[in-house]
């Protein structure tokens, strides 16, 4: 028991400070329930990012919940631009304008510069309004160095036939700033330093003397709009939670969001390229500043003799005409009283947005919205997974969790002219998750 | 007037947070015994304030309403207080594992089919009927909650103060 | 393909419900559905990850709620 508080007063006096400094670290611990997770997400040559998590709960008594979370991740490596592979070397400039990278033939172009740690606080609170109903709240805050984002949410939950039905209505509001690195991008405006040279690629530094000049300001050559804009999002959620049978819970949920403001990626681009597939520039992206969602959300979770089905599916559609359906589902195993085996899979599939363009024709008209971000193209995805759970003596729990997620996207129905044919457009990105958890 | 009284009554009834009142009072559902400390069947207990607990080890709040539960008994047996707690547990075993943890200075009676807890309606987990000396319920709660107790003292104290 | 899941979907729905005649249990036969690993946000922090990672990789984002089941005490 000694042990266990001091754990406690050591990890979690981070959450407990933030909400009364001056309380004694073991009286204020005294009943939470935390979840802890440290994650590692790695693509293969891409982004990596690990994440902590510190998840607390306190019961009140009387039915009152006081929940908190606190997220911390860390993202480094590199994402992909927009821009098209080519038969030749490229280079192109880092969106702040520090200098510029190489792109190797045949490559993807990926942009390096992602090195970000973002902060998240979320807490939580749950009344009774009833004795069959309860109201709950919440707040939300994100920070990284070019993103902020506030948010409010409620909802609110009543059980019908001795809790055996429950309808919930919730209602959020999150306000995001983006403050990008070399300001805001005018749409389709060219970004500058991306030349492609035939010579062959033997050299491995970046050349960064040609923008000793622009050292002193933050900005490249390009145009800016602004340092920052914003963007505001409105989620609707409603809430079915039916007990069919002794063994077996179900769970429907619809939901509808409306989100307004800034939805370009200001880091990214599209390659303009000619009849033969050569690219003659690159102009950043525009999308447009408000998307309509709406999803529906079905849920079924079946006690098995040995352990739990746990099986779900969602069909989401919206006004960028980007469709998708998930299957989630995972089974659990019981091995013991006291450890478990989960393995895991999910298959996910989307339509690409009514303006994805992977590339634009030069001499074309541009049109309105384009973007070439392969995540919001056409794409399927899969994940496979295994956890193994064990809970010890004192009733804490440690298990661990490893993944494989594997993303492909596809060709939309573009033809791709002259040489872009030789090189792989639609390059499949496959990452590793390997995460461990600890509950006390 | 008699149908706006009694449309007050159902208002107030239906408005009564956590513990029913019966606008009637009920006899309570007899039911057969085998536990060495009580006669064979509830009605034989007739003449007592009885106090029926229906639990499982699977509820948490049960947890809670055990050392309540203990300390009534001890503080009014001798007034005729008889409280029991009926178990509703598909398994005897998951039963004894929670009594090892959270002991009972009152008898157990085990119902692992439902049958008793059919008979009184159940609407929650877990669940208190208050059984006074003419064998009638008199209340009922849903649920266990801490800042309950006062209340729950107060009524058993009313039961056991009436005659028979 | 998107015909195919939505046939797959329907006939699981389906196959779900026709076992159940009668919806719903008595409050004392809420055992399994009390135990930890029925709960629908059993898995908060693993869900909450995921979350994070589909919704940074993938166009859609959202889905779960955590209202319902449980034990039903209270």
């Amino acid at each position: 028991m000694k042990k266990k508080l001091n754990i406690s007063a050591a990890l979690a006096s981070a959450t407990c400070a933030l909400l009364h400094p001056y309380a004694s670290a073991n009286e204020m611990l005294e009943g939470w329930k935390i979840d802890t997770s440290l994650m590692y997400y790695g693509e293969t040559d891409r982004v990596s990012a690990v994440e902590a998590v510190i998840a607390g709960q306190k019961d009140f008594g009387e039915e009152q919940l006081l929940s908190g979370k606190i997220v911390i991740d860390t993202l480094t490596g590199a994402s992909a631009t927009g821009a098209v592979a080519q038969l030749t070397a490229q280079t192109v400039s880092r969106p702040s304008g520090e200098g510029t990278y190489t792109v190797s033939p045949g490559e993807t172009p990926l942009d390096d510069t992602f090195k970000d740690t973002r902060v998240q606080l979320d807490g939580q609170w749950t009344q009774p309004w009833s004795d069959v109903s309860r109201i709950t709240t919440g707040l939300h805050l994100s920070t990284e160095h070019d993103y902020y984002s506030l948010g409010f949410n409620g909802s609110y939950a009543h059980d019908f036939y001795n809790k055996n039905t429950t309808l919930s209505a919730g209602l959020a509001y999150s306000y995001d700033v983006i403050k990008p690195e070399g300001g805001l991008p005018v749409p389709f405006a060219t970004k500058t330093a991306s030349i492609n040279t035939s010579e062959d690629y033997d050299d491995n530094e970046d050349d960064e003397s040609e923008d000793d000049d622009d050292d002193n300001d933050n900005y490249d050559n390009d145009e800016r709009l602004g340092s920052s804009d914003n963007k505001s999002t409105v989620d609707v959620l409603f809430g079915l939670t039916q007990v069919m049978n002794r063994r077996m819970l179900m769970q429907f949920n619809l939901g509808f969001s409306e989100i307004s403001g800034y939805s370009t990626d200001p880091y990214k681009v599209l390659s303009i390229v000619n009849e033969q597939g050569l690219t003659q520039s690159l102009v950043y992206e525009n999308r447009p500043d408000s998307r309509t969602k709406t999803f529906a959300f079905w849920q079924t979770k079946y006690a098995l003799d040995f352990g739990v089905v746990d099986f779900s599916y969602r069909f989401a559609t919206d006004d960028w005409k980007v469709d998708s359906h998930t299957f989630d589902s995972r089974l659990r195993i019981n091995l013991t009283d006291s450890s478990y085996l989960q393995p895991h899979f999910r298959y996910y599939n989307q339509s690409a947005a009514e303006f994805f363009h992977p590339f634009l024709m030069e001499g074309q008209v541009l049109p309105e919205f384009a973007t070439a971000d392969y995540r919001l193209g056409e794409m399927s995805a899969y994940t496979f997974g295994l956890k193994y759970g064990t809970k010890m003596d004192n009733g804490d729990e440690l298990s661990f969790r490893l993944e494989y997620y594997q993303q492909s996207p596809k060709n939309a129905g573009f033809t791709e002219p002259g040489t872009l044919q030789d090189v792989d457009l639609y390059p499949s990105v496959k990452a590793v998750i390997a995460q461990v958890n600890y509950r006390f | 007037m008699r149908q706006f009284l009694l449309s007050l009554l159902v208002i107030h009834i239906s408005f009564t947070p956590l513990s029913l009142s019966f606008a009637q009072e009920m006899a309570a559902p007899d039911f057969a015994i085998s536990n060495a400390q009580l006669p064979n069947k509830l009605s034989d207990l007739k003449g007592q304030v009885v106090y029926l607990d229906f639990w499982a080890s699977w509820c948490k709040p049960c947890r809670k309403s055990f050392p309540w539960m203990n300390q009534m008994q001890h503080k009014y047996a001798g007034e005729g207080l008889q409280i029991i707690a009926i178990n509703l547990d598909t398994e005897a075993a998951l039963a004894k594992a929670f009594l090892d943890k959270v002991p009972a200075q009152i008898p157990i009676v085990y119902d692992p089919k439902g049958k008793v807890a059919k008979g009184y309606e159940l609407l929650g987990m877990p669940s208190s009927y208050l059984i006074d000396k003419k064998g009638k319920i008199r209340f009922a709660h849903k649920g266990f909650f801490t800042r309950t107790e006062p209340l729950y003292e107060q009524e058993l104290i009313l039961l056991l103060n009436e005659k028979e | 393909m998107l015909k195919k899941a939505r046939i797959t979907v329907a006939f699981l729905i389906s196959t779900q419900l026709v076992g159940c005649v009668n919806l719903g249990v008595q409050p004392w036969e809420r055992d399994l559905l009390a135990k930890e690993e029925m709960a629908l946000d059993s898995e908060g922090n693993d869900l909450g990850l995921d979350d994070h990672i589909y919704f940074s990789k993938e166009a859609t984002s959202g889905g779960r709620a955590f209202a319902g089941g449980g034990c039903g005490c209270n």
